[in-house]
């Protein structure tokens, strides 16, 4: 981002920008920069808080009428309040013990559970206005689950795109699955912080189940893309057991 | 979360460690006062209108994303699955903060919200970038763009 910033600013347009990740910004030194302590993947904090997202935005744009620089850091003093966890929310399934299931059986696992969040599916994206992030497979969400569950049974997969491979194929259904699964899971009044979203899809789902098998299945697979995708783009490093 | 301290120590000593390009000098551009800027957003989220290909590894070009894109054609495809989407999810505005601008804009607070806003996705290499960086600068220069907001996730 701050190389992106860098180009900008040569060719005369001025920039600010968020950063996450302090060390990183004070080692680039960008002209101007406003450090936020949110979680990586929201830079303007709260969801669904205007009033907390216009102080971000406002505090960046602010640094833009600085008269010296460059090189300008500075600190958002206050912590994205989404964060924190919310009591009242509750996991949408009853939880899905993989302990207690073999690995043959997780694919009719994951067509059987996924079907099941429709319903919530369809509530949290009526609260949106319809609005819906899945659709990077270009599949519809019953297409991307059996995708999903075909590969991890082992059957020869055929990409549904001529433009993309049978293996970032995969990679696009599981991201829709993922978005599938928390989607449903934001139905509702409470307000789940990511992490009690991501506690539930990874210990508590079958599809959290299946793709951690994916992965472990494909870690050594002599196909080198199938292995980059299972190690790196299917389970978050913070979700892999024994990771940390 | 946030904090590197909040990471799990092997993700947070990747991110601390992380190679940074060396660009020589830190360039600095001015402008007038921002309530005569118009203001644009480029993110690096690898944001894709609905139908347009997702970013892929080492995809070093930018996707355009029109001020008039409605929020459920916005896609977020960066790579990098250790990013939360479930902000994105809720509300848009958690990456891509059109709805501030515009609401800045009509209380006066920004001259007005570029017509054109962009998306690159981060994890590539920069010295790549370099040329479509300078494009999206040539096209941020029609829209008379001078107060870019940069998203990174």
């Amino acid at each position: 981002m701050s190389a992106l910033g860098h180009y900008l600013e040569v060719e005369g347009i001025p920039t600010v920008a968020i950063s996450l990740v302090r060390p990183q910004t004070e080692r680039t030194r960008p002209p101007r920069a406003l450090w936020v302590p949110f979680e990586l993947g929201r830079p303007f904090g709260a969801p669904s808080d205007a009033a907390f997202q216009r102080r971000v935005v406002l505090a960046a744009l602010r640094l833009l009428e600085a008269p010296n620089g460059p090189v300008l850091l500075e600190d958002f003093p206050d912590d994205d309040p989404r964060a924190r966890p919310d009591p009242a929310w509750r996991a949408p399934l009853a939880r899905f013990d993989p302990a207690a299931t073999a690995h043959d059986a997780l694919p009719s696992a994951l067509e059987i559970e996924a079907p099941q969040l429709a319903p919530l599916y369809a509530a949290a994206r009526a609260q949106r206005g319809g609005r819906t992030t899945v659709g990077l497979s270009g599949m519809t969400i019953d297409a991307a689950v059996r995708y999903v569950a075909d590969f991890l049974r082992g059957k020869p997969m055929t990409s549904p795109s001529a433009e993309v491979s049978p293996v970032l194929a995969l990679r696009f259904a599981a991201d829709d699955l993922k978005a599938f699964y928390t989607e449903a899971a934001s139905a509702g009044s409470a307000k789940p912080s990511s992490r009690q979203i991501g506690d539930w899809f990874w210990n508590d789902s079958a599809a959290g189940a299946a793709l951690q098998a994916l992965r472990r299945t494909h870690l050594d697979s002599p196909d080198d893309r199938l292995k980059l995708i299972a190690g790196l783009f299917l389970v978050p490093g913070a979700r892999v057991p024994n990771s940390c | 979360m946030v904090r590197l301290t909040d990471l799990p120590p092997a993700q947070a000593k990747r991110y601390g460690e992380l190679d940074c390009p060396n660009l020589g000098f830190t360039p600095f551009a001015s402008g007038p006062p921002l309530a005569q800027r118009r203001v644009a957003i480029v993110a690096s989220a690898g944001l894709v209108v609905r139908g347009e290909k997702p970013f892929r590894g080492g995809d070093a070009d930018y996707r355009v994303i029109p001020s008039s894109t409605p929020p459920d054609q916005l896609l977020f495809s960066h790579i990098s699955i250790n990013l939360d989407r479930t902000g994105f999810q809720e509300d848009w505005n958690t990456v891509f903060p059109l709805d501030r601008l515009n609401a800045l804009a009509e209380e006066r607070v920004i001259g007005s919200v570029a017509a054109t806003h962009y998306s690159f996705m981060g994890a590539t290499d920069p010295v790549l970038m370099a040329p479509h960086a300078r494009a999206v600068a040539g096209l941020l220069k029609q829209d008379r763009v001078d107060a870019v907001l940069l998203s990174p996730v």
